[in-house]
């Protein structure tokens, strides 16, 4: 069997000290295979915006590894990290997190300009990729000129432009209206089947994990579900989320 | 796209965002630098013969200045740094190493800082003929000179400022390792806890305050000044700022909370509201408010004091010297066009023999006495009986020294009829007290007989030559010219010196709490948007702006101003000048200035929530 991605074994975050402490992982282990798109779910404060951030180097685990292929990213210092996330990491988020000192364009190639990568192969990629996500007209316009869909795939496309090995997207389409969204769910989905990006989203909207091609769910700080779209059509998954939800809903007041 | 051209454009960014920031701080440079220019022209120190005090003055402005310049581009940098932090944050994401950041961040700093000091240095140059012929109005020198340039300032400037924004680049290279990701993304915003009253900090709060000012109001002469000795002023100072502290973080948070209990006063419209975002902001800036609030009343008490100086210095000179010029000796050759008085004064100098101290008295008869008093436009000329004198003092304070009630001279006692505080003869020539005594108690009193001349001229003013002239031929010379000439050089010197710092203090202040403001904008735009939705009027939000934007240049302008008031009530007893016209004049143009910046940041505030 091919190595997997990330595997995670025995992780645990632990907040605060003494007697008032809060366990927001206990012990979890999971794998994310190559070219997955996984999302997690789970109600508010089950610990999916702390597993993120922990598999994605912001935040540091208390206890367990996280492999990467074979590097244990738990126990990397400062500096190799950063060289770490530049190679093999990218991120959307929720509200974008765009540089409003700079343009579209810039905004894109900052990754790659931090890496010091040469104009020429810099205004190649750009141009590739902005293509890709329909924003090449709009390169020269700053952050504040466009629209929140716009802003999203501008993110995307910083994301996706070192061709990273994980693709985190925390959120992605909190703050787009129902269009944008489908827009870059279906973009997302696309370049996960054609190139074989892997993908870990966080989500709590259905529609948006209907997009994923396995789904863990997250409870208290464990994994509780993990449901896989296999052949279904992505209405039929999403019927299916839907339901587990409901089923979720039923023993617990908090719903998504 | 290189680290160089993107510190570039965030520069140029920054730039048009910190536009305060960066004009503060050019000014300041161009006040240093005036400054510095001043003390190294030679001409000036040539002219003046007071050129070692302005030398001196300058050279301790200019470190005043160093001081608060640097803990201003300090404060300024921290609060960027705060405001950067989510960007920081991005750049660590997409995996540039800490030292890369750090290097960004240090370039930028450094980048901003030469730019401040270009264009401050360049507006010192072209403005310094401006700033000279100012100085010279204050001064009251009429000369001519040349286009002044000192390569010895530019030199010093830049070193200076160099070594200022390298410590302050390296706090920001710094801050970086401190930084921890996670804290920058982790969006769950804490809620605050509503600021609880503090009993015995609100009390103790209220009891240092009213204790200092209660000290400063005591006479120098009074008990608590001679337990506390030479160290009250200390004590004063210490108890002003705890008590200043404690006001803002537990007095106005005590009264605050009360007013939220007034339901018909508070439950009207946004009131509610404004009173509540009051609570918080007081209580968390109650630092930034004591530090400004104590510096706005240091500013206003020195330049109220120097500004007073400066406006009465024809009473002081005056006092000092009523005639144009006075000597000891025979009368002179003059031109006699511009004489417009002239007389000779007999006068016999006596010791008290019961004064230890040996005070000398310089006696004149009646006649004389009548005849100089009507000279100088007294209103009511007092006369002494026979065996009684009237005492002259110009220099009589009533708080330091108690009336004498006699006089005795070789066993002779002359009561003291009246003691008069204005001055008759010129006090340099003979001396500060002055005795009058009826003609026939003068013919009888034995004593040396001396001679003095008194003249007045028409346009005193101008007739600096002809004492000069006079001066090298007479013996104990005095003149009014001359000694209004030396004051207003001394105290225009001051006056200028006095009110740049002041403006650089101010529009320093001015910009912390403009950024304070800008804070506070980004944190309750989001607030702002809910009071939209929830169907506020515009109006309505408007008014709280202009409230929650007032109360933060209100409440430090208004307790700078009345720590300074009590300052300067304790300073006009002691100096006995009269304060309150050019203190007045000096307060208002203060308003003036923190009313503009107030005006600027509401327009600011409500650009960034509305």
């Amino acid at each position: 069997m091919m190595q997997s991605l990330v595997t995670v074994s025995q992780l645990s975050k632990t907040y605060g000290k003494g007697t008032n402490t809060f366990r927001a992982l206990k012990d979890i282990s999971f794998t994310i295979e190559h070219g997955g798109f996984v999302g997690i779910m789970g109600p508010s404060g089950s610990g999916k915006s702390t597993l993120l951030n922990v598999l994605a180097t912001i935040d540091t685990p208390t206890a367990g590894d996280i492999h990467m292929e074979d590097t244990n990213i738990a126990a990397m210092k400062d500096q190799p990290l950063a060289d770490f996330r530049r190679k093999n990491l990218g991120f959307i988020f929720q509200d974008y997190n765009l540089l409003d000192s700079l343009t579209v364009k810039e905004n894109i190639l900052l990754p790659l300009a931090i890496a010091r990568n040469s104009v020429h192969q810099m205004k190649k990629k750009v141009q590739e990729i902005t293509e890709t996500f329909e924003i090449h007209t709009i390169m020269d316009k700053y952050p504040y000129e466009i629209s929140g869909g716009q802003k999203q795939r501008t993110a995307a496309c910083r994301a996706l432009i070192s061709d990273p090995k994980l693709l985190f997207a925390d959120e992605p389409t909190g703050a787009l209206d129902s269009k944008s969204a489908t827009d870059l769910l279906e973009r997302m989905q696309t370049l996960n089947q054609t190139n074989e990006n892997t993908i870990l989203m966080v989500t709590h909207d259905p529609f948006a994990a209907s997009f994923c091609r396995r789904i863990l769910f997250l409870e208290d700080g464990q994994l509780s579900k993990e449901i896989y779209r296999s052949n279904q059509s992505r209405r039929d998954f999403y019927q299916n989320i839907l339901n587990e939800l409901a089923e979720k809903s039923g023993s617990h007041h908090d719903t998504i | 796209m290189t680290l160089f051209s993107l510190a570039r454009k965030n520069i140029k960014r920054n730039l048009k965002s910190y536009g305060l920031y960066v004009g503060s701080t050019i000014f300041s440079i161009l006040i240093y630098f005036t400054f510095v220019t001043l003390q190294y022209n030679e001409e000036i120190n040539a002219v003046s013969d007071t050129s070692q005090q302005i030398s001196s003055v300058l050279n301790a402005s200019s470190f005043v200045l160093i001081v608060f310049v640097s803990i201003f581009i300090v404060y300024s940098n921290s609060f960027f740094m705060k405001k950067r932090k989510k960007e920081v944050g991005l750049y660590s994401l997409l995996g540039s190493r800490k030292r890369s950041i750090g290097w960004l961040l240090f370039f930028e700093n450094i980048m901003i800082g030469l730019f401040s000091l270009v264009i401050g240095m360049g507006l010192g140059i072209l403005l310094s003929q401006l700033f000279l012929s100012l100085l010279l109005q204050f001064m009251g020198l009429e000369l001519d000179i040349g286009f002044i340039f000192s390569p010895e300032a530019i030199v010093n400037t830049t070193l200076v400022f160099l070594l200022i924004f390298l410590a302050t680049s390296l706090q920001g290279y710094r801050i970086v390792y401190r930084f921890k990701l996670v804290e920058l993304f982790s969006a769950s915003r804490k809620g605050e806890e509503l600021p609880k009253t503090n009993y015995y900090f609100t009390v103790l709060g209220i009891l240092t305050l009213t204790g200092a000012y209660w000290l400063a109001l005591q006479d120098i002469t009074s008990e608590v000044w001679g337990f506390i000795g030479l160290g009250t002023p200390l004590v004063i100072i210490g108890l002003t700022i705890l008590g200043t502290y404690l006001t803002f973080s537990s007095v106005f948070v005590a009264i605050l909370r009360v007013l939220r209990k007034r339901h018909t006063l508070v439950w009207k419209a946004l009131h509610l509201w404004t009173v509540s975002q009051l609570l918080y902001r007081i209580k968390a800036n109650a630092k930034t408010l004591t530090i400004i609030s104590i510096l706005s009343a240091t500013t206003i008490t020195a330049g109220g004091v120097v500004f007073s100086l400066y406006y009465n210095i024809d009473q002081y000179v005056e006092e000092n010297t009523p005639f144009s010029f006075m000597w000891e000796g025979e009368t002179e050759e003059m031109d006699d066009a511009d004489v417009t008085f002239q007389e000779s004064i007999q006068s016999k100098t006596i010791i008290d023999d019961q004064d230890v101290a040996e005070f000398e008295y310089n006696v004149i008869n009646h006649t004389t006495f009548t005849q100089l008093a009507e000279e100088l436009d007294w209103e009511n000329i007092p006369s002494p009986s026979e065996g009684r004198a009237l005492l002259i003092n110009p220099f009589f304070n009533e708080r330091l020294e108690t009336e004498a009630d006699s006089i005795t001279y070789h066993d002779h006692s002359y009561e003291l009829s009246d003691t008069i505080t204005e001055s008759i003869l010129n006090v340099d020539t003979t001396g500060a007290n002055t005795l009058v005594f009826t003609d026939q108690d003068y013919r009888e009193l034995e004593a040396e007989e001396r001679k003095f001349q008194a003249v007045q001229v028409s346009d005193d003013r101008n007739q600096l030559p002809l004492s000069q002239s006079l001066s090298s031929e007479t013996e104990n010379f005095s003149s009014a010219p001359q000694d209004y000439q030396d004051t207003i050089e001394s105290t225009g010197i001051t006056l200028f010196v006095s009110t740049f710092l002041g403006l650089v203090f101010l529009m320093a202040t001015g910009s912390i709490i403009f950024f304070k403001v800008l804070t506070e904008a980004e944190e309750d735009k989001d607030k702002y948007t809910i009071l939209h939705h929830i169907g506020v009027p515009k109006k309505d939000r408007n008014k709280t702006i202009r409230h929650q934007v007032g109360i933060v240049f209100l409440v430090p302008l208004t307790v700078g101003l009345i720590h300074s008031v009590i300052a300067l009530i304790a300073f006009s007893g002691l100096l006995q000048i009269n304060l309150v016209r050019p203190v007045t004049m000096w307060m208002l143009c203060y308003i003036v200035i923190y009313t503009l910046y107030y005006w600027f940041s509401v327009q600011k505030f409500k650009q960034t929530v509305l």
